[in-house]
């Protein structure tokens, strides 16, 4: 067992032994024996079901906004990236203050398929993560490490800016033609929670219920906008889509102009506005 | 002998016969305080700019969520212009400066989808104006005229392409 599974389950243990949380979101091993699965303690022996690896995938704050948690005081098991989405839901006051944040320094994700075959790679985000220790967390598990040097995490976007504006119009409408709106990449993301999501209003009927090219460009493009300046990128919602469409490289595109234009990474520091939600008068950006 | 007339050829029917000569479809959300008078002032000055804007009078373009944007170009627009009063001048105080980084922002995502970013434009038209609006909309017009039309996701290249392989 390793230490961050016996750090984890040691303060788990404590907080629930303490009543400081009702229950914990954590990992523990799925039904395969090798990859990890969401699961919630709620007493400390179940605590000892608690696992860290590198198949721990899932952003758990997601389960955090959900509203029938709203009001509970909860411990989550973070790593770095997930400690950031923490960090804009509560400056978005999606819930009071009453989260215990149990961050883990991660090693880094690999890529598995459900049969378990696509061996042991890094995933793209972990390629190019410059955060393994997560930063404001109420509880540290693992010893913080130096971050070295990493790959350009937007070098992924360089060969499609690259192309032509009729070029790139056709290479996204060959992915959102697969797609079959089952909204996974929505329901995976921490950061999309509206109550009534803008796709399937019925009055307006903005996307329209018809599963078409028209309507899948629309559904992704103001998806992904609605992320501008909040996208922490887990890349989650491109690793749950059946039909493979990169929705990575969309949000990707947006945190790379959101930092250019504003400096700006969702979900690092807690006390800037995001940029979408203020201005600055005097800024011209490229405009005339 | 009937002398031959510049006029627009008609059918029958009366309908205008489609010209050879492309026109774009351009939309315009105009802010009701600024850019929606200047528009009104271009009209009452008897100013001419081409038809191929449809305007949509919004409170501020502030109001203008990316929503409306995307839509028009979902529904087949060459093009989509915002218009608003000039930063500092907000009927509001301050939604032209939130438009402003939206709008910059969304250039850049509709770029990346494949609209180009001359199809897209924010620009600042006060009540007095008219003369700006003018000239504002026959320049973007003949940008997106040049650009030519826009194919619209539903006729994206590929099915263009799935056509031509099953002949």
């Amino acid at each position: 067992m390793s230490d961050l599974v016996t750090g984890i389950r040691a303060q788990v243990r404590d907080l629930l032994a303490r009543r400081r949380v009702e229950y914990v979101v954590g990992y523990e091993t799925g039904s395969d024996g090798v990859n990890a699965r969401p699961f919630f303690a709620y007493t400390t022996e179940e605590a000892d079901r608690l696992v860290f690896d590198n198949t721990c995938t899932h952003n758990l704050t997601k389960y955090l906004v959900e509203p029938e948690r709203r009001g509970s005081t909860i411990g989550v098991v973070v790593k770095p990236c997930d400690a950031r989405s923490l960090t804009v839901l509560l400056a978005e006051h999606k819930f009071p203050r009453d989260v215990v944040a149990i961050g883990v320094v991660c090693p880094g994700i690999v890529q598995r398929t459900r049969e378990g075959g696509d061996g042991e790679a890094p995933q793209a985000r972990c390629q190019v993560c410059d955060q393994h220790t997560p930063p404001a967390c109420d509880i540290l598990v693992g010893e913080a490490t130096a971050e070295g040097p990493v790959l350009d995490q937007f070098a992924r976007l360089a060969p499609l800016e690259a192309q032509s504006a009729a070029e790139r119009s056709a290479f996204w409408s060959q992915q959102f033609e697969r797609c079959l709106r089952c909204y996974a990449c929505r329901q995976t993301c921490p950061q999309c929670y509206c109550d009534e999501c803008f796709a399937e209003a019925l009055d307006p009927e903005w996307v329209g219920v018809r599963i078409g090219r028209a309507e899948n460009w629309l559904f992704h493009a103001i998806r992904c906008f609605h992320l501008a300046g909040r996208c922490i990128g887990c890349d989650e919602c491109e690793r749950v889509c059946p039909v493979k469409i990169p929705l990575g490289l969309l949000n990707r595109k947006l945190r790379k102009e959101v930092l250019d234009r504003f400096e700006y990474r969702a979900g690092t520091r807690s006390d800037e506005r995001p940029p979408l939600e203020t201005f600055r008068k005097e800024e011209k950006l490229d405009l005339a | 002998m009937a002398q031959s007339t510049a006029d627009t050829p008609r059918t029958r029917a009366g309908q205008v016969e489609p010209t050879a000569i492309w026109q774009p479809r351009l939309v315009g959300f105009l802010c009701n305080w600024c850019s929606f008078a200047g528009a009104d002032m271009a009209g009452t000055s008897r100013l001419t700019y081409p038809a191929a804007i449809r305007i949509i009078r919004v409170p501020c373009t502030g109001r203008v969520d990316p929503l409306f944007v995307a839509k028009a170009f979902q529904r087949g627009a060459d093009g989509v212009l915002v218009a608003g009063c000039h930063p500092g001048d907000c009927h509001y105080a301050e939604g032209n400066y939130y438009m402003r980084r939206r709008y910059v922002l969304l250039r850049d995502l509709l770029e990346f989808l494949g609209i180009e970013r001359e199809r897209f434009h924010l620009e600042w038209v006060s009540a007095s104006e008219g003369k700006k609006f003018a000239r504002v909309v026959s320049e973007f017009t003949s940008q997106v005229a040049a650009l030519g039309p826009r194919e619209p996701p539903r006729q994206g290249p590929t099915e263009l392409e799935a056509g031509t392989s099953n002949e």
